[in-house]
């Protein structure tokens, strides 16, 4: 494949599609992903503003209920690419057919989510088409005459929002961050689904996937959520394994605990142990030390359950209970395994007549970043 | 080692040995006094064999597995050092090896974290830099200046850690009671303690170089440090490098002010206490009697003395970088003096450093021992009511601070 | 094996701010530091060479402060060291700014490997990783934790999946992004620094020693424009407390929970 430099020149903003608005969905196990959820709801509150088309993008071997799912969800059109050659992710191979599709519909806006998959192809796309990409958006609009997307991305550790357009190019891209919009309730899956024609060859993608491997822990260094445990668990650490399960985590502890024999030392998080950047750690039972407290000084919030009011670890965290953490968690378990099981049974789309009309509303963003 | 196969001796590795030990190991002849001392001994077979680390050194061999443990397990305590019958400089002889383990990259992988973080943050922790004089925003501390009595250095862990930040807040009300007009360093910087130990030689010259520059243009001539670490580098590792002051513990310096009836303690309260000895402040500098001093200068406070105190002081186990390292539970140094109060029925451990109070905190929360506190001398001074007896026109006239 | 390492140097991000007059970002008061995930590049750099030989060179776009940052890599064992320094740089986005730093490495010449860091702790996009691949037509692999070299001359990477991870094998040259923490960097000798500082000329390359027209780059060759900055709520931790009945409170804190009840690719 020969370089970049003498591809395409980019497209202007006159030049595109100005109501389309396209979305890569990422899928896992049949599903789309719950970012790829998200960001159609977001983009489908975006379209209904503007009478914008929202079209749902989707790679793989068999796409057809994936497209269904995305009709349900917000899109009004589903472009399924299908090859045995598209099963599992590759940069080349995604790059090759989304990027076609780009330049064949030249949309408006494009989202992405901001996973490790779609930031890889994004980045490489934007190249290609010589346009903007925001990073990892919080908050996102569209402005109503113009089209405009106006994307309002985190930086310098979180501590600074920049507002980013990208005003002559297109398409304007943009990579969403996990978390932040809400899905829609799913209502009946109505638009079209069309098949898309995917010109990839074998020989176009220069990556081999030697192997996949799963694993049943998580490392803690590396996990999104972390549930750790200190001296007030007196030894049973069943509530916090079990939500540690729950929200795909993995269990952490205090140097007391692991002393203690109720855990390997492997867990143990803080000065002589490992320093870790969840999204959200859950610290229970744990009196806040220093030599804990640096290890977690890098999660993006911290909850905190312990019976001393005085206990240093609520300086510590953003939200503090006070209280017993066996009925702390054990009510906390009790309502998010009710949760799981109605969103893994109740998956299903609708069928036509039951209701569940597609929202409409206001943008919402809900990020704790924007709470002002 | 097998009992049939020679020991190879490489000449170039015994000259890189040489070269990082000096003379040190030299005169050692092998007793085991050092090995028979350590406080490692104190948990059975756990601990360093010194005396063959010493004879490894001497021979220029350095990669058994014996050595390698040993060198990262040493906390530098000194208790070799003291009742060695040739004065061999033994914790000369560990960072020197450490300096080669460091360079081929056979030290423990958290210490290059800890280094980072001193070279990025000027503290061992990752904590940012211009947080560390936050917890004194409200104190209206004095930048020091040539018309500063002295220079207060309160060193990375009094800054950044809230239970030692006491000490800090404690310092300054004993100062300020004896009205001392103390100055302190708006951007202070890390001693290097952390840096020296780890045995990296290259960056410590630069640290060293950096803090004289920074000493010499704040003007003072003396320096009070609250760490007997942070003491041990200004008083003895930085004059190898040039620079002149007089470095004082904090201990030294309220000794001397108590001394002189410059500070008295109005307060008198019933209170026994145990006086544990740092290493760095007792062994490596023979600083025994000035906290005993201060303490005995506070009405109504009975000190007891531990078992093993003054120069057979045991360790915390919190020297040597080990803060950094994992020690397991049942081999720490601290828990056995804990249990040595609670068995005494003192419920107050009174010492002079920042890591002997975190050393003896973790240990009264992982030991689940109701009731131990643990106070800093500083501490202790500034809740005894400190004052001016009378009114000296000018301490620094009527002290003799050498 | 010739691998080049792109590196920047941020301001520290807890030192920035947000002039309140001119609503711009302030970043004069802030020290300055090696981008985190770029120190873990180098040491996996370095890592390579120590099982293969090779040379490993630094490659950065910024001004001249840069230097001092660029010659503490050299002591991290770096043989060498580039520095793209011009104002037309300036204002870049990551779309010139990828163009740039592949067009020096196309100059730096016969370069097999080149490793990222995953994003760069200020604006923190991660996407000039794949804009440089794209740029030079090569392969990429992004957020990898290991790299292997394997005997028929191709590199693996380990990527992070959730619940796992793969290992995929390319074919050099490629262009990989390292994920923060994936390894312990080395720290540096500092005498290797100061021999630097005296004997070792960093190259420092302007915009005219690249094949690239100025008016892609810079400011006037960036897409994206900023329109507006501010400073997002203080990273203090809030300090809440949730007072209650038992189901009261965990039903706040199942709030904050239950987005991560599905898994996330």
């Amino acid at each position: 494949m020969s370089d970049s430099t003498a591809a395409t020149a980019p497209v202007a903003e006159h030049e595109c599609a100005e109501h389309e608005c396209l979305v890569l969905l990422e899928h896992e196990k049949g599903r789309l992903v719950n970012v790829s959820l998200e960001i159609l709801g977001q983009a489908r509150r975006m379209a209904d503003l503007r009478g914008d088309e929202v079209v749902g993008l989707i790679l793989g071997e068999h796409t057809k209920d994936l497209a269904r799912e995305a009709l349900a969800y917000g899109a009004d059109r589903a472009l399924c690419a299908n090859s045995p050659l598209l099963a599992q992710y590759t940069s080349d191979g995604h790059a090759h057919v989304v990027g076609e599709i780009l330049a064949q519909r030249r949309p408006n806006i494009v989202l992405f989510g901001a996973t490790h998959n779609g930031r890889d192809v994004a980045g490489r796309l934007a190249v290609r088409l010589r346009t903007g990409l925001t990073a990892d958006v919080t908050a996102l609009e569209v402005e109503p005459e113009s089209g405009l997307l106006i994307g309002e991305v985190p930086g310098f550790g979180g501590g600074i929002l920049a507002l980013v357009k990208c005003p002559e190019r297109r398409p304007q891209m943009a990579t969403v961050r996990p978390g932040i919009f809400e899905a829609l309730e799913p209502g009946e899956p109505r638009g079209e689904i069309e098949p898309v024609t995917v010109t990839l060859t074998a020989d176009m993608i220069r990556s081999e996937v030697l192997e996949v491997e799963e694993v049943e822990r998580i490392d803690l260094t590396r996990a999104p959520v972390i549930v750790a445990v200190g001296g007030g668990a007196g030894g049973d650490l069943e509530p916090i394994e079990r939500l540690a399960e729950l929200l795909g985590g993995a269990v952490g502890a205090t140097r007391v605990a692991v002393d203690n024999g109720w855990i390997s030392r492997d867990h143990q998080i803080g000065q002589t142990g490992v320093s870790v950047r969840p999204k959200v750690c859950v610290c229970a039972g744990i009196s806040g030390a220093v030599q804990f407290t640096c290890g977690v000084a890098g999660a993006e919030t911290v909850i905190a359950i312990d019976s001393d009011p005085q206990a240093a670890m609520f300086d510590h965290a953003d939200y503090g209970v006070v209280g017993d953490l066996f009925e702390v968690l054990n009510a906390v378990n009790k309502l998010l395994a009710e949760e799981e099981s109605v969103a893994s049974d109740g998956h299903e789309i609708p069928q036509a007549g039951t209701g569940g009309e597609t929202e409409k509303g206001a943008v919402r963003a809900t990020s704790a970043g924007l709470d002002t | 080692m097998s009992d049939t196969e020679p020991v190879r001796i490489d000449d170039a590795r015994w000259d890189r040995i040489v070269e990082l030990v000096g003379d040190s190991a030299n005169v050692c002849y092998q007793c085991g006094v050092c090995t028979a001392i350590c406080p490692w001994g104190l948990f059975g077979t756990a601990g360093p064999n010194v005396r063959l680390l010493m004879r490894n050194a001497q021979l220029g061999l350095d990669d058994d597995k014996a050595t390698e443990e040993a060198l990262w397990l040493c906390t530098t305590c000194g208790a070799c050092e003291e009742f060695c019958p040739r004065a061999v400089p033994v914790t000369d002889v560990i960072v020197g090896l450490r300096s080669l383990a460091f360079e081929e990259r056979r030290a423990p992988e958290r210490l290059e974290g800890v280094l980072w973080s001193l070279y990025e943050n000027g503290n061992p922790d990752g904590f940012p830099p211009s947080g560390r004089m936050a917890w004194a925003a409200d104190l209206d501390l004095s930048p020091a200046s040539p018309s500063s009595d002295c220079l207060v250095y309160f060193g990375s862990a009094a800054c950044y850690d809230p239970r030692l930040q006491r000490i800090g807040r404690a310092f300054r009300r004993v100062l300020q009671a004896a009205e001392v007009n103390f100055g302190v360093l708006e951007d202070e910087p890390d001693s290097g303690d952390v840096v020296r130990l780890v045995g990296e030689q290259g960056y410590l010259e630069e640290c060293i170089h950096a803090n004289l520059k920074t000493l010499e243009a704040s003007g003072v001539h003396e320096i009070v440090t609250l760490s007997p670490h942070d003491y041990d580098m200004f008083k003895r590792i930085y004059p190898e490098h040039g620079g002149a002051f007089r470095v004082f513990h904090a201990t030294e310096y309220v000794a001397q002010l108590v001394a002189h009836e410059a500070l008295g303690f109005a307060e008198d309260k019933p209170q026994r206490a145990l006086y544990h000895d740092p290493c760095y402040l007792g062994r490596h500098h023979d600083v025994y009697d000035a906290p005993r001093q201060v303490l005995g200068a506070m009405p109504g406070l009975e000190l007891v003395e531990f078992a093993d105190s003054r120069e057979n002081a045991l360790c915390c186990g919190g020297g040597g970088a080990r803060m950094w390292l994992e020690t397991k539970a049942g081999e720490r140094f601290s828990d056995l003096r804990v249990q040595e109060a609670k068995e005494l029925g003192i419920d107050l451990i009174i010492t002079s450093c920042p890591y002997c109070i975190q050393m003896f905190e973790d240990s009264v929360r992982s030991l689940r021992v109701e009731g131990i506190e643990v106070r800093d001398v500083v501490e202790m001074a500034g809740a005894w009511g400190p004052h001016v007896p009378r009114q000296p026109p000018n301490i620094y006239e009527v002290c003799d601070f050498e | 094996m010739r691998t080049v390492v792109t590196v920047k140097v941020v301001p520290k991000s807890e030192e920035v701010s947000i002039d309140t007059v001119t609503m711009t970002l302030d970043r004069e008061g802030a020290r300055n530091e090696l981008n985190r995930p770029d120190k873990n590049a180098i040491e996996m750099a370095l890592q390579l060479t120590e099982t293969h030989e090779g040379e490993v060179i630094l490659l950065s776009m910024g001004p001249p402060l840069f230097e001092e940052h660029l010659r503490v890599g050299i002591g991290m064992g770096a043989h060498d060291a580039v520095l793209l320094s011009d104002r037309r740089f300036a204002g870049a986005d990551t779309l010139p700014t990828s163009r740039a730093l592949a067009e020096g490495i196309r100059r730096i010449g016969d370069v097999d490997l080149v490793l990222c860091g995953e994003e760069s702790s200020d604006s923190a996009t991660g996407q000039v990783p794949p804009g440089i691949a794209e740029w030079l037509g090569w392969p990429q692999l992004t957020y990898v934790t290991e790299l292997r070299l394997l005997d028929d001359g191709r590199l693996a990477g380990k990527r992070d999946l959730s619940g796992g991870h793969e290992w995929i094998a390319v074919s050099l040259p490629a262009v990989v992004s390292v994920s923060l923490g994936c390894n312990s960097p080395r720290f540096p000798d500092f005498r290797r620094t100061r021999w630097a500082e005296k004997n070792l000329e960093l190259k420092i390359w302007s915009a005219d020693d690249l094949e690239v027209d100025p008016a892609e780059l810079g400011i006037a060759g960036s897409p994206t424009i900023v329109d507006g900055v501010r400073q997002a709520p203080a990273p203090e931790r809030r300090r809440e407390r949730l007072e209650g009945p038992t189901r009261q409170v965990a039903a706040r804190l199942a709030e904050h929970l239950r987005q991560f009840l599905r898994p996330e690719a």
